[in-house]
């Protein structure tokens, strides 16, 4: 049957004056979104954000190449630094969490993708690894690329880091 | 997520808003030549960015976009005889030249001069390809003439169709950047399509349906790029490029014509899906092009004498449920135009953004609203010209490769995102 159907034909469902009659109640959750540093530069531009109003966002810092080797050397065990300056590990802040935004600037975090990238893969969470470079041809970003690509599901390299709050925002952060 | 003020800044284009300041920067395409066919042809209808304007050609084969009502009562000059050097309104008499100056009005003795005192909105048109172009920001700021390859290669090589699409201008834009959805809804298209199939790359799309996204800024816009496995531990890469603020581009199959479009606000509500396919190096086949006249690829079949598509939301876009069981389309609309028209219709003419609930895959939509809302507030504060108005960012392509894994593809395909006239598009 392909006649349209009247009353709910997409000529009237279409409308302007039928969209002011879309239900208006909060259609999802508050996601659990991990925010992780890879790198110093990368820390310095989340901290600049993290004070903002988010949705329930943890934003953490890569530490574990400060720890002792034994335990770095087991990606799970790695450990993250909070904002309060507190320590936490990998394996608690994976526990739960929907998503993990990497956020690099520099070549430095090539130990920290990997950690990060295979304990979300193993458990099934989404990544996406964003780049924040002013100049795209810069070495580093390069180095940056090649160590997030294998890990990352979406990768974004972005010239400015107003980009890091407003991809924060749209993703519900 | 989009706050309602940033969606209310992005998607109105009427006159003295922002957006529609930004849009006022560029060429856009206007018309398709065929509707001026011919010097002192009927005058044509045009409603761009909110404005009711109408098009005509003099005796000369000068071309007009003038606005839409004679001075004098208001009268629609789409009622006006084009005839001996100018529109002239049937009510009373008064004349316009292309420029939209009066240059006659019987009632008042002519020395009087009263008609030099009369004279109409207007805006340049001019003819690139296919296309009557138009700027509609002030004319002593108009940029460089439009360098779009599609539209500057032989007309052999290249076809352009326009259609009406009931939605915003933002959400139709942004289903040109959103490669996530081409797996779903135009999934069987790829086997069927005679614009698509055969292609070595069709297999690598149908092989894999989690693609991985890389979204990287280019001068003009931004790289899309979705990569998915291929053989040997290789990727295959498509590649959509996005110039500001409103040309994307689809990435080719095997040696189909390229193709990709222009999305253009008529108002608020509405807007015009430009669709072009053209081929590089060679001239479009007898086959191909009858492929395009006949609503394949990207086009659409039209309701006779009109630019609406015959699928449209009045007749439920002849929804076809059987065909959709078994599998043929996987929403039960035919034809990748109106397959996207017919979703993005459905939002509502301007969807409420702060009810979405993006995920990591739409980066490209993100990303494209951020360069948004930066060049129109650059060019609102501080008069910034916007990314995309300098030809320089018009020489684009799209490009589908296969690349070693350890190969950053905005490195690995610098020249095959560039028109390199002579040179073929880089395609699998």
């Amino acid at each position: 049957m392909n006649a349209p159907t009247l009353l709910n034909s997409c000529a009237k469902a279409a409308t302007a004056a039928e969209a002011r009659f879309r239900i208006d109640y909060p259609n999802s959750r508050a996601r659990a979104s991990r925010i992780i540093a890879l790198d110093d530069k990368a820390a310095e531009i989340m901290r600049r954000i993290e004070g903002e109003l988010w949705s329930g966002a943890h934003f953490l810092t890569f530490r574990s190449r400060h720890a002792a080797p034994g335990i770095a050397s087991l990606s799970i065990n790695a450990t993250l630094g909070a904002p309060n300056g507190a320590e936490t590990k990998l394996s608690t802040e994976l526990a739960g969490a929907d998503v993990v935004i990497m956020i690099a600037s520099s070549g430095e975090g090539m130990e920290a993708a990997a950690a990060v990238g295979n304990a979300c893969f193993v458990r099934g969470i989404m990544t996406a690894g964003l780049i924040v470079s002013h100049d795209r041809t810069d070495a580093h970003v390069e180095r940056a690329v090649q160590a997030l690509r294998p890990y990352a599901a979406v990768l974004v390299i972005a010239s400015d880091e107003e980009y890091v709050p407003a991809m924060l925002q749209a993703l519900r952060a | 997520m989009l706050r309602k003020d940033v969606n209310d800044l992005l998607t109105q284009t009427g006159p003295g808003t922002a957006m529609g300041a930004m849009f006022r920067q560029y060429w856009m395409p206007a018309l398709l030549a065929e509707e001026l066919p011919e010097n002192d042809c009927p005058p044509v209808r045009v409603k761009l960015l909110s404005e009711r304007l109408v098009a005509f050609r003099d005796s000369q084969g000068r071309c007009g976009l003038i606005d839409e009502f004679c001075a004098h009562r208001g009268v629609s000059l789409w009622f006006g005889r084009n005839e001996e050097g100018g529109l002239r309104c049937p009510y009373h008499g008064w004349k316009y030249d292309h420029t939209g100056q009066c240059i006659e009005v019987p009632s008042e003795p002519e020395e009087s001069g009263f008609c030099a005192k009369i004279k109409l909105k207007n805006y340049p048109l001019i003819k690139i390809g296919d296309i009557l172009w138009t700027c509609m920001g002030d004319a002593d700021k108009q940029p460089p003439h439009p360098e779009w390859e599609f539209a500057t290669v032989p007309p052999e090589q290249t076809f352009t169709s326009k259609r009406w699409q009931e939605s915003n201008w933002l959400q139709a834009m942004e289903g040109g950047i959103d490669s996530s959805h081409v797996s779903w809804l135009h999934s069987g298209a790829l086997n069927s399509d005679p614009l698509f199939k055969g292609a070595r790359g069709n297999k690598y799309n149908q092989g894999d349906k989690k693609p991985f996204f890389e979204v990287v800024e280019g001068d003009g816009g931004l790289f899309i790029g979705a990569r998915r496995n291929a053989e040997e531990g290789k990727y295959y890469w498509r590649i959509t490029p996005w110039v500001m603020p409103s040309f994307t581009m689809v990435p080719p199959r095997g040696d189909h014509p390229v193709h990709g479009h222009f999305w253009v606000p008529i108002d608020d509500d509405n807007c015009w899906a430009w669709s072009f396919d053209y081929h590089p190096v060679r001239a479009l086949t007898r086959e191909e092009r009858k492929a395009m006249q006949d609503g394949f690829g990207i086009h659409v079949k039209y309701t006779p004498g009109t630019y609406r598509p015959l699928a449209n939301k009045d007749n439920d876009y002849l929804m076809d449920r059987a065909a959709q069981r078994r599998g043929e389309t996987y929403s039960g609309v035919e034809g990748i135009a109106m397959q996207d028209a017919s979703l993005q219709e459905s939002m509502g003419p301007i969807v409420d953004r702060t009810k979405e609930n993006l995920v990591s895959t739409d980066n490209g939509i993100i990303m494209a609203r951020h360069r948004l809302r930066k060049a129109v507030t650059a060019l609102k504060e501080k008069g910034v010209a916007p990314p995309g108005v300098d030809p320089a960012h018009q020489r684009v392509r799209s490009a589908s490769v296969v690349l070693p894994p350890d190969q950053a593809f905005i490195d690995a395909c610098k020249e095959d995102l560039m028109v390199r006239p002579g040179i073929k598009q880089s395609s699998v």
